[in-house]
């Protein structure tokens, strides 16, 4: 194994066990709800999915994917959240009807 | 003790649903993260070190496109932050005290975990440590398994199965997706909008690392600074 890809993992691995226990710790429900810091950390995530599903939907709309099992994908993805509320059924559901439009 | 591992099933329980969507899921990050020059090991290492499906994925993305250890490991972090919301929900419904082996079970607090437990929780459950590392040890081990069988098929194992490999590599943007509608709210909506713009905009004009940077610095400070100059 790569030394610096381990080194990368430890790392990114042990913030995101802080994000998810830390706050059974320390209680931020104490941090004041209109503080810039409390904006800052409740912005960073929507923030960072936004600009990630954005770079990963950019090349797809830009040809590098058949415009019809696009469409069926997107649509099958905003179609099963709505239905569902699930971001594993709506993944997952997005995924299947891209490739059975795919292999028509 | 007879409460506890009873409870722990429930847990188990509760996250089949997971377990059947995870496995895929996870496979598809073994697939990509082979076609990317990482070893079975390296990333089913991942997996169990990291434990965080967006994260894994951008992870294999950007390590692929050359982007520096730093940055990575910088845009990986940012990622993470929405976990911060989840404690405190939690204990909403746990109360003071009875949270002493969260630094344990809290690692596996996956976006789906979270929704299985606030989902059982709402309809009544009694919160419960055992029925979340229940919970979240079943939905980690299909994540494991399902990273590492995806490494061992190899990048090159769908090859004869081309509608497979188009799905499952539809399934990076498709989690995207899912998860920008999964926060999607009025109130975030103008952090939202100018993290996409920025990003859409600087990655067409340098490169898709540098869009995600900008785009995730312009989306946080919006939400920062919004109330502040409304």
């Amino acid at each position: 194994m790569r030394p610096e890809i381990v080194m990368l993992a430890l790392a990114v691995g042990a913030c995101t066990w802080a994000f998810r226990a830390l706050p059974f710790r320390f209680d931020l429900t104490g941090l004041t709800p209109e503080g810039w810091l409390s904006r800052l950390l409740a912005a960073t995530g929507p923030a960072a999915i936004a600009a990630l599903c954005a770079v990963s939907v950019l090349p797809l709309v830009q040809g590098a994917a058949p415009p019809t099992p696009l469409g069926a994908g997107l649509g099958a993805v905003i179609g099963l959240w709505v239905w569902r509320r699930s971001v594993v059924l709506a993944t997952l559901g997005g995924a299947l009807a891209y490739g059975a439009v795919f292999a028509l | 003790m007879g409460e506890a591992r009873a409870q722990f099933g429930q847990g188990v329980v509760a996250g089949l649903p997971v377990v059947l969507g995870y496995f895929p899921i996870a496979f598809s990050f073994g697939v990509a993260a082979s076609r990317a020059g990482f070893s079975a090991a390296e990333a089913t290492a991942f997996s169990l070190i990291v434990y965080s499906g967006a994260a894994q994925f951008l992870a294999v993305a950007l390590l692929a496109a050359g982007t520096p250890l730093l940055v990575a490991g910088f845009t990986l972090v940012a990622m993470g932050v929405r976990h911060l919301a989840y404690g405190p929900a939690l204990m909403k419904h746990a109360g003071q005290g009875r949270t002493r082996r969260a630094w344990i079970w809290a690692f596996g607090l996956t976006d789906e975990v979270f929704g299985v437990a606030l989902g059982d929780l709402a309809r009544g459950r009694r919160f419960s440590e055992a029925f979340m590392a229940g919970l979240g040890l079943a939905a980690y081990l299909a994540w494991v398994s399902g990273s590492w069988a995806g490494a061992l098929a190899g990048g090159g194992a769908l090859a004869a199965y081309p509608a497979v490999e188009a799905g499952l590599g539809f399934m990076l943007p498709a989690l995207f997706l899912a998860l920008l509608l999964s926060i999607l709210s009025r109130r975030q909506m103008p952090v939202i909008l100018i993290a996409a713009g920025v990003t859409l905009g600087v990655t067409l004009a340098v490169s898709a690392t540098a869009g995600i940077l900008a785009g995730m610095l312009a989306g946080a400070l919006t939400g920062a600074l919004r109330r502040a100059t409304a």
